[in-house]
């Protein structure tokens, strides 16, 4: 299974929804929340080259923002 | 045949939701179309302002919305409608994967946030430009942001930033901020919170990420030079009422749908709740109370056999 890292915000709804649908989905997924750590934010920033979240990171396919079409053509044949 | 629901929903936020909960217990055939839940009201961070919740936030608010919807088995289909018609008292809504046919329509749509059409806005849009200060304020820790807006969300947005920012500009055009007075003074009393009145944003730069703002300061008509690293944009509404057709005259000159206290429109079957409508208090309470008027009157009206099929 592709590994699947998520940089969220705490109150953000879009973030809310990609894990929803990752959940809904049976994927697992790493949640890196970017105001408990200033490192990750960095992190994202640097990954995405934005400011906004969410940002999936599926093996270095970067996705910005909610779109289940973009995490569903990543993750074929997974 | 095709079906002809007694009512069809659109928008699944406050108004929609209430509206389809008093549909339901009336027992009406009605269909709920809708491209997310919870719209504007997710992206709405600390609500502190709702009876029965002293403190919640947009996103627990509208689970609790799903989760009400749940209960009376309500699934709303999810696509985007893009035109109204009526003919004969059966109102056709056009979305973009299909076509539903409807006795009665309750319009619960809200609105989107509204852009200022400056030089650098949409290039730099998430790189440093954001209309969302719940979504992506705590990116910015640490750092220097100017908010654009005069009102309540410019207010919650500067308090915010004012936790998580190092220096944090609140720019108006009015002489003053508006909304909640608590809120006014909240964000006046942050010692790291500046606000600028009278100021008209004129462009935002920077080459990757933005590097600041440049606005016209009225009180000596001189341009100003900001060194800011984020742009919140937060300067209002634009209702989403533009699949509805505007020969029939139902929209302000804002585009807000115009009702009266019954959420009736001059279309007969045509109803209104929420912030797509001309009442002046974009509220939640408000919307949910408008939802459940509506949703009370479509029945009235099926029941007063107004609604009659011309063949």
């Amino acid at each position: 299974m592709k590994k699947i890292i998520i940089y969220t915000t705490t109150y953000c709804p879009w973030c809310k929804a990609t894990k929803e649908f990752l959940e809904k989905n049976g994927y697992s997924y790493e949640e890196r929340n970017v105001e408990e750590n200033n490192e990750w934010a960095n992190e994202m920033v640097q990954k995405s080259g934005q400011y906004g979240v969410p940002v999936i990171d599926i093996e270095g396919k970067i996705i910005i923002g909610f779109s289940p079409e973009e995490i569903m053509a990543a993750l074929k044949n997974d | 045949m095709t079906e002809i629901y007694d009512s069809i929903i659109i928008g699944a936020s406050a108004g929609g939701i209430s509206a389809a909960i008093y549909l339901k217990r009336q027992n009406l055939n009605f269909l709920m179309i809708a491209k997310d839940i919870g719209g504007e009201m997710v992206l709405s961070g600390i609500v502190e302002n709702y009876p029965g919740f002293p403190e919640t936030n947009g996103v627990e608010l509208t689970e609790k919305f799903k989760e009400h919807l749940k209960k009376y088995q309500v699934e709303p289909v999810n696509d985007k409608v893009i035109a109204l018609e009526k003919n004969n008292s059966v109102f056709t809504v056009k979305t973009e994967k299909n076509s539903y046919q409807a006795k009665t329509v309750i319009v619960a749509t809200g609105s989107t946030p509204k852009k200022l059409n400056v030089p650098g806005e949409e290039k730099l849009y998430h790189r440093g430009v954001s209309y969302c200060y719940v979504c992506d304020l705590p990116l910015f820790k640490n750092k220097i942001v100017a908010i654009v807006g005069g009102g309540n969300s410019a207010n919650e947005a500067g308090i915010m930033g004012s936790k998580i920012c190092q220096k944090v500009y609140v720019i108006t055009k009015n002489p003053e901020m508006k909304g909640d007075k608590f809120l006014i003074e909240e964000l006046k009393s942050k010692p790291n919170v500046e606000i600028i009145n009278n100021a008209l944003t004129q462009e935002i730069y920077g080459d990757e990420f933005v590097k600041g703002l440049k606005y016209l300061d009225k009180n000596t008509n001189e341009i100003k030079d900001l060194k800011v690293d984020g742009v919140f944009i937060h300067i209002g509404l634009k209702p989403n009422s533009d699949f509805i057709p505007d020969n029939w005259q139902v929209k302000n000159e804002y585009g807000e749908i115009i009702v009266n206290e019954l959420c009736q429109t001059k279309i007969p079957g045509l109803f209104a709740a929420g912030d797509v409508t001309n009442i002046p208090h974009k509220q939640i309470g408000i919307a949910v109370g408008q939802g459940i008027i509506a949703a009370l009157q479509v029945s009235k009206y099926l029941n007063s056999n107004k609604w009659i099929l011309k063949i």
